[in-house]
């Protein structure tokens, strides 16, 4: 009966995450009005302005890889002017936001999955239990609100620098006049546009923050568990943006018709 | 400026090392082979599901850009295939399959080095270079062009799928291999293959100079993660601006 079995571990596997998460997300709730200013603080310099060069290079280089890509295919329908509304149109709903959110879950979510992990492998968020603090106020709260705000802060900073470097890709490459570029991108692209792209995500952000506390802070074992903390946070946080991508794409795309 | 220098630097000086040491010492073909099941077997239904999405999205997207601007969401199907063989297959494969093995053999090869396991083996006369790295550039370099195969696959019939029963387009009109030439596969077998070759190496690096407790492991972890992810990106974007500064 292996299969059985591995099937019946899996299901009871995605029970006992589920539950957990659901649990974090209750606690952390509970524990927002008290959250520790400090820390919070601390986390949005480190989660916010320490991953700004990260963010830069990767929006810099989404702006290229769009431009290149569609114009194989606006050139091939002729229709260079439209470039401009198709580049933006990718990087605002598409290529921002999911290569934004791959890569922070990379860096965020792995070091917030290691480092709670860390403390509750070392025994440190079981001691902070025994002197009568909530580790959910001081330790996961501040992460999460921290992660938030630094994600719909970058979402702004990493789509304008893209958006940018898009314009230049496109008279470097294409040899498309910047203000044809632009000209077409106001025209025919709303503020709606520019809201779903940060929608999007502020979205992945909360999963990433929610997603690897949960598996930072349910690692049992030595040293082994925080790699494989660390390892898991990353996974879950992909799989995650990529379904939540769909989910909302499907969504807004109806919604705003 | 020595942090980019570093970053484009020490992956060389590794693969260097690791074929050096390889011609040198053999390469350890059993666990090559190994670490191909570990690579591909484990990251496998990760890259599948989440290229699955990634194709519906895509579909979706074409939708909507068709509505506004040619009415038929058929006429941008063959051009959105192009793009999926030729760029996105490829890139959004090794950016999973990098989040998946980066962090795997980043951890590892860290609590390894953070044990002290990596100096046992040079003291039993082994090569940490050909016995550790080498294996995991081998699995590399033949798993993640075949994780991509895999998952521009999945990203293909989900695509048809969802443009059959959601949008009411004829499937297989949609995803039609009109434009799709020879260039286009050297193009996405490329930047496969050199993220492959990537991700192992920038995991090494990383993995291989942690020092200290776990909570190196963890800061090993992030970085070859980063690393990993943010080196595919550059490959990709090296490979496009080549075939588009040659005209291919």
């Amino acid at each position: 009966m292996p299969l059985l079995t591995r099937l019946g571990r899996t299901a009871l596997d995605a029970l006992r995450g589920t539950g957990a998460l659901g649990l974090v997300v209750g606690r952390t709730v509970l524990a927002l009005p008290k959250l520790e200013r400090r820390e919070l603080g601390r986390a949005l310099v480190q989660f916010g302005y320490g991953s700004l060069p990260l963010a830069l290079a990767t929006a810099a280089l989404a702006g290229i890889i769009v431009v290149l890509q569609s114009g194989i295919y606006v050139q091939r329908f002729g229709a260079r002017a439209f470039l401009g509304w198709a580049a933006g149109y990718g990087v605002l709903w598409e290529f921002g936001p999911l290569l934004l959110g791959l890569i922070m879950s990379a860096r965020l979510g792995a070091r917030n999955a290691a480092e709670l992990a860390l403390m509750q492998v070392g025994g440190q968020i079981e001691g902070l239990r025994g002197i009568g603090l909530d580790p959910f106020a001081i330790l996961v709260a501040p992460r999460v609100v921290a992660m938030e705000v630094s994600m719909l802060a970058l979402s702004g900073v990493t789509f304008a620098v893209a958006i940018l470097f898009e314009s230049v890709a496109a008279l470097l490459a294409l040899g498309l006049p910047v203000r044809v570029f632009f000209g077409t991108f106001s025209q025919l692209l709303g503020p709606l546009d520019l809201l779903g792209g940060v929608v999007k995500t502020g979205i992945f952000g909360l999963a990433i923050a929610l997603l690897s506390t949960t598996v930072g802070l349910s690692a049992r074992g030595g040293a082994h568990a925080v790699g494989q903390a660390a390892a898991n946070a990353v996974v879950r946080s992909c799989a995650a943006i990529f379904v939540l991508d769909f989910a909302l794409t499907s969504l807004l795309a109806g919604w705003m018709g | 400026m020595s942090g980019v220098l570093s970053f484009f630097g020490a992956p060389v000086v590794m693969l260097a090392r690791t074929v050096r040491a390889s011609t040198r010492d053999g390469v350890p073909w059993r666990e090559s082979l190994a670490q191909l099941h570990e690579l591909g077997g484990r990251s496998v239904w990760l890259v599948m599901s989440g290229m699955a999405f990634f194709g519906a999205v895509l579909v979706t997207i074409a939708n909507s850009q068709a509505r506004r601007f040619v009415g038929n969401v058929a006429v941008l199907g063959p051009a959105y295939f192009e793009l999926l063989i030729r760029e996105l297959g490829p890139a959004v494969s090794a950016l999973l399959t990098a989040s998946r093995a980066g962090a795997a053999h980043a951890a590892e090869l860290s609590t390894m080095s953070v044990n002290e396991q990596v100096e046992a083996l040079e003291m039993s006369a082994g090569d940490p270079y050909a016995d550790l790295v080498a294996p995991r550039v081998i699995a590399g370099v033949l798993g993640v062009p075949l994780l991509c195969t895999l998952g521009t696959i999945a990203a293909t019939l989900s695509a048809a799928a969802v443009a059959q029963f959601a949008f009411g387009v004829d499937g297989r009109a949609f995803m039609d291999p009109r434009y799709v030439d020879g260039w286009d596969l050297l193009a996405a077998f490329l930047k496969a293959a050199g993220c492959g070759l990537y991700i192992p190496l920038a995991a090494a690096v990383a993995g291989l100079k942690a020092r200290g407790g776990a909570e190196a492991v963890g800061e090993a972890t992030t970085d070859g993660v980063v690393a990993a992810s943010l080196g595919c990106l550059l490959i990709d974007l090296a490979v496009s601006l080549a075939f588009q500064l040659l005209r291919l």
